[in-house]
């Protein structure tokens, strides 16, 4: 699938057939897709946890209010905020860190997409909660869930405004 | 409801109603896996579902929709004893 394709047609997915997904796909999907985005430095602090227990992912819904739909997996990306720090002072844990979740993220949705995998990210979930359900230390603080599954829809593109762009300078049109 | 609750302090305004709705729904599939159920009940679930990520495309639309949904849920009262 060209990058245009995956590009233009991925969408947020909600509703979920009940196939499960392995672990195999998931682990390609951060190994493969994930991990080559960008990152501040090349400072890498991204942490992924991948969720296919429905035990876990049950408690964990509980806990993420913008989870939606029954997904088979959950993709926890999380970033090692010591690390953070370490790598990138102030800047790398408050901005960068965030910059690079949500570009490993976008690799990993595209590339989701052209194995034919539906995916949502979930803003709206309690961190600590989280922790806490899955046991992470108080640096590993999860971002942002990705949520994966088998699509049961395939939901129209919401309407892009093209009246966004600006070559050279900046004018009020 | 309650993780809502703490992240809706900062999250976007119409996703109040939003996480309402949406509780609405799963709330009846909880009655539902207890036995406690009603074609009312379903009705309304159904709706929910068509029209509550209407939210995510054009407001007045999900407002819209969430009016006509209270109506519906009084269309349905007017038919019960």
């Amino acid at each position: 699938m060209d990058i245009w394709t995956a590009i233009k047609n991925r969408r947020s997915i909600r509703k979920f057939t009940a196939d499960p997904v392995e672990e195999k796909k998931l682990r390609d999907l951060i190994l493969k897709a994930g991990i080559w985005a960008p990152s501040g430095g090349n400072a890498q602090t991204w942490r992924f946890i991948a969720i296919t227990d429905q035990k876990i992912l049950s408690k964990l819904k509980l806990f993420s209010p913008g989870l939606l739909g029954t997904p088979k997996a959950i993709i926890i990306i999380c970033q090692d905020l010591v690390y953070a720090l370490e790598k990138g002072g102030e800047l790398g844990v408050k901005t960068l860190s965030l910059m690079d979740t949500a570009m490993a993220a976008q690799n990993i949705m595209l590339a989701a997409y052209a194995v034919g995998l539906g995916t949502c990210p979930i803003a709206s979930f309690h961190p600590e909660a989280l922790q806490k359900i899955m046991g992470l230390p108080v640096h590993i603080y999860p971002q942002l869930l990705i949520s994966v599954g088998f699509p049961k829809e395939h939901p129209p593109a919401p309407r892009r405004n093209l009246d966004i762009i600006w070559f050279n300078y900046y004018a009020k049109k | 409801m309650v993780t809502s609750a703490c992240n809706l302090v900062n999250e976007t305004k119409s996703y109040g109603p939003f996480r309402l709705i949406d509780a609405a729904s799963r709330l009846i599939t909880i009655l539902s896996e207890n036995q406690i159920s009603s074609p009312e009940l379903e009705k309304i679930q159904a709706k929910i579902e068509q029209g509550k990520y209407k939210v995510m495309e054009d407001e007045s639309q999900f407002s819209s929709f969430l009016n006509d949904l209270v109506l519906y849920i009084t269309s349905l009262m007017e038919n019960q004893d």
